[in-house]
């Protein structure tokens, strides 16, 4: 069940990068897209009634899927690259064109 | 012999020692580069183990055939990339290295996680490349789409994992035709349309007018050069061996290859600038080579793709300092050019003949090739092959015309054009090319030393079981 | 009319998603029913990948951790790198404006003072969870979001707070590059590239698993450092040298 939710999640992501046209938002809708996908990737890891899987913590070889947690590790990260980089380049759209929308600034961008 | 996880831990580590000693960067890069470019011919072939863990367990690198000539390859563009952005390097030097090894590690790597790791080290240097040249927005349309098909390539990913519980490539393979037909079609669409947006295919490729109509001399030969052929060779690592699709689903594929192709070949003509038009040829190149690549015509596809790749290093190259040196690459502004740069005109003419595939030329094979696999599936291709590759030598005939001819208005706009543009380094780029022209007509003529080796790449590549049983042969 | 077909185009791709994942003859694994014995974890968590290296192969107690940095070891380095070419990006596309960035409500008491009892309490976390990374969940990357944290508190109470402070700079280098030398010592002495050169001494301890905890360790302070210098650059461009 809560695997239909997720994959809608993504697409939510989907639909406000298609919606938008601020760029704020644009990149706040690719958050959202990203989140929905690594929570996708973690419930497919899910075995019912298995513990974390740390040794020593008290449980005995019931373990949930240790792989798919790894993968998010990294995805999560190159997430956060992603996001870097792309304020700082809103951060200079906003300096050499005066604004966030993207009709005023496909108006002004000769390309 | 030298181990190929040394092709992409020293140019790693010496990144991040670039980081630490400002001044050494520039030798560090240089002599970085040129170690991959030699050390490509000797590599030790076989299967490679990260860590000591035995495939599917751990991550293994893979140099077959296909690997050992896509890596000598690109190893040589990036180098002589370097030769022709000399000038315009300023602080990228390190992004460059990190670069360097995320190709290397793109090409050979076994393993579905770990190739998306390498996309994204590629993608996010392209994004801050790019960034150079001004145009933010531009920039900006590609991080989205490019993050968007990542995405949507580890979603596929996942759902493959979800089904059989692996990731290795090998693994894969193997057990890839017994699952069941609606999860097959969903995980092979979104890695099409993952690894597409970098290869440039028609949905997903909104990004590549802003990014390469706006290079410059540095990042024109490397995106179009070594950035599409890693990412094509990916694509046909992936579509040709390891998920090879259904002819229901395969169908759909191709079309969309097609429609690229003659779309952008369209583009082409209709453009007046030079750095839009080598865009636009370049689009229609990889749509060309991936429908290759998903009819099963290997050997035609290898071939197309390392004519394109050392074609398109001269034409963008001239086309990035001619930007450069006078403001515009207006094609009316450039004509009578090759009357006074002789060099340089023999490497652009006999590069873009080659490209369109003429006789005694390299890229004659390439077209010989290309028709005899579509013509072996159904009538419907090469038909297609044919009215773009008539579209292409159309305009790029057109091109040569225009700038070895003075045009009516006068000798006094060649002569402005010429005046401004050798200031730069042009000499070198004259060399290139000229260098690049012979290499062209020599192997068009006695073309069986590279043939053999291509012919043998693309046989590796069509042989899954051998593919099989070197990785997990081991179990 | 364009967020109209935007709509439409997303309910049919997901429906279209739905409806091949969750029919009745798919094969994907229905949520919580899987098994472990159909996958690649049930060895990494039994430990019984090489059965021709002493037992236990990797002595870290959290099996994420053996996985991360031990037999996937590669997609860590790629993320790594990852997160080194977006703090050099950002620092790079930062060099256009060349002007502090102000805030028009400076900071007050409170703020100025307890950062100082606050600040301190979040390093000591984040290094904690960095060096304890094969014992209890967590590991090199919170770590170092946590000390990135803990910068950013110091950027927003003091407005005379001098970032770019060079010894970051000079930290992530040294760290990444310690990181590699490792690898090629594993590759000269075992054979292959990360390989697992120390004794592994005994689950639980905090001195076991060979070089699991001494990469973690690397990693939480080159992510600590990187994501200062991120958060550094969006308040002060960088300085022309």
């Amino acid at each position: 069940m809560s695997q239909y939710l997720y994959i809608a999640l993504m697409f939510v992501g989907i639909y406000g990068l298609l919606s938008q046209k601020n760029i704020l938002k644009m990149i706040i809708s690719l958050n959202i897209m990203e989140l929905g996908l690594n929570l996708f990737i973690i419930s497919t890891g899910y075995i019912n009634d298995a513990k974390a899987p740390i040794i020593l913590f008290g449980n005995e070889g019931n373990y949930v899927d240790p792989l798919p947690q790894a993968i998010v590790l990294t995805a999560i990260v190159i997430g956060l690259g992603v996001t870097a980089v792309a304020l700082m380049l809103a951060r200079n759209i906003y300096k050499t064109y005066g604004t966030y929308e993207i009709d005023e600034i496909r108006g002004e961008n000769d390309d | 012999m030298i181990n190929p996880v040394l092709l992409i831990a020293i140019p790693l580590l010496a990144a991040f020692i670039s980081v630490l000693l400002k001044k050494l960067s520039m030798v560090l890069l240089f002599g970085v580069s040129i170690f991959t470019a030699i050390s490509g011919f000797f590599l030790q072939k076989g299967m490679f183990m990260i860590g000591g863990w035995k495939p599917p367990f751990g991550i293994n690198l893979m140099i077959d055939d296909y690997s050992f000539i896509i890596i000598i390859v690109i190893n040589l563009l990036f180098f002589i990339t370097l030769l022709s952005g000399m000038w315009d390097l300023k602080k990228n030097k390190t992004i460059l290295m990190v670069i360097l090894a995320g190709i290397n590690g793109l090409v050979m790597t076994g393993d579905l996680f770990n190739l998306f790791v390498f996309l994204e080290i590629i993608t996010i240097s392209g994004y801050i490349l790019a960034a150079s040249s001004g145009k933010y927005y531009s920039v900006f349309k590609y991080l989205v789409l490019g993050t968007v098909g990542s995405s949507l390539y580890l979603f596929g990913i996942m759902v493959l994992y979800g089904t059989l519980g692996t990731l290795n490539m090998a693994d894969i393979a193997q057990h890839v035709p017994d699952i069941s037909n609606g999860v097959k079609l969903i995980s092979l669409t979104f890695i099409f349309a993952g690894l597409g947006v970098e290869a440039k295919l028609l949905p997903f490729n909104a990004w590549v007018k802003g990014i390469y109509g706006n290079t410059t001399p540095l990042t024109g030969p490397l995106f179009s050069t070594v950035f599409a052929t890693a990412a094509i060779a990916v694509f046909g690592r992936v579509f040709g061996q390891i998920l090879v699709p259904d002819s229901t689903i395969v169908f759909a594929f191709i079309a969309l290859g097609l429609i690229t192709f003659i779309f952008a070949e369209a583009s082409a003509m209709a453009s007046k600038k030079l750095r839009e038009l080598l865009t636009f040829s370049s689009i229609g190149q990889a749509g060309l080579i991936i429908t290759m690549f998903l009819i099963g015509g290997f050997y035609a596809a290898l071939i197309q793709l390392i004519n394109n790749a050392f074609a398109k290093t001269i034409l963008f190259s001239y086309a990035a300092k001619a930007y450069k040196s006078n403001g515009n690459d207006s094609i009316d502004n450039m004509s009578g050019l090759f009357r006074k740069n002789v060099m340089l005109g023999f490497g652009f003419t006999v590069a873009t003949l080659s490209l369109i595939g003429l006789p005694l030329f390299f890229g004659f094979y390439a077209k010989i090739s290309m028709l005899q696999s579509a013509f072996a599936v159904n009538m419907w291709i090469p038909a297609f092959i044919i009215l773009g590759s008539l579209i292409e030598g159309i305009y790029y005939i057109r091109l040569l015309v225009k700038l070895w001819n003075p045009g009516v208005e006068g000798q006094e706009s060649s002569e402005l054009v010429q005046s401004q543009f050798v200031i730069k380094n042009g000499f070198s780029l004259s060399l290139i090319a000229v260098l690049i022209g012979i290499l062209f007509v020599v192997s068009g003529i006695i073309p069986d030393f590279l043939t053999e080796n291509i012919s043998k790449a693309a046989d590796s590549l069509s042989d899954a079981a051998t593919y099989l049983s070197t990785v997990l042969g081991g179990i | 009319m364009k967020k109209l077909i935007a709509i439409l185009l997303t309910v049919v791709v997901v429906l279209f998603v739905f409806a091949n994942l969750y029919s009745d003859d798919s094969d994907f694994k229905v949520f919580g029913e899987k098994l472990l014995e159909q996958t690649v974890s049930e060895e990494f968590v039994n430990k019984t990948v090489d059965l021709q290296r002493d037992q236990p192969e990797t002595g870290s107690a959290n099996i994420v951790t053996s996985i991360v940095v031990n037999y996937r070891s590669f997609d860590t380095m790629g993320e790594v790198t990852v997160l080194f070419i977006s703090a050099l990006g950002v620092a790079l596309l930062g060099g256009v404006l060349n002007k502090k960035v102000a805030f028009r409500h400076k900071p007050g008491f409170i703020i100025n003072q307890g950062m100082k009892i606050i600040v301190g309490i979040i390093l000591i976390t984040g290094i904690y969870i960095f060096v304890h990374g094969h014992l209890t969940p967590g590991g090199g990357f919170p770590g170092g979001a946590m000390i990135g944290s803990a910068f950013l508190l110091m950027y927003l109470s003091n407005d005379k707070f001098r970032s770019r402070i060079t010894a970051f700079k000079i930290l992530e280098g040294l760290a990444g590059s310690l990181i590699m030398i490792i690898g090629l010592v594993g590759l000269s002495t075992g054979g292959y590239f990360l390989y697992n050169f120390l004794p592994n001494g005994e689950i639980g301890q905090i001195l076991s698993a060979g070089i699991i905890p001494i990469l973690y360790v690397l990693i939480g302070l080159k992510v600590g450092s990187e994501v200062s210098n991120i958060l550094g650059d969006f308040f002060i461009g960088e300085v022309e040298q």
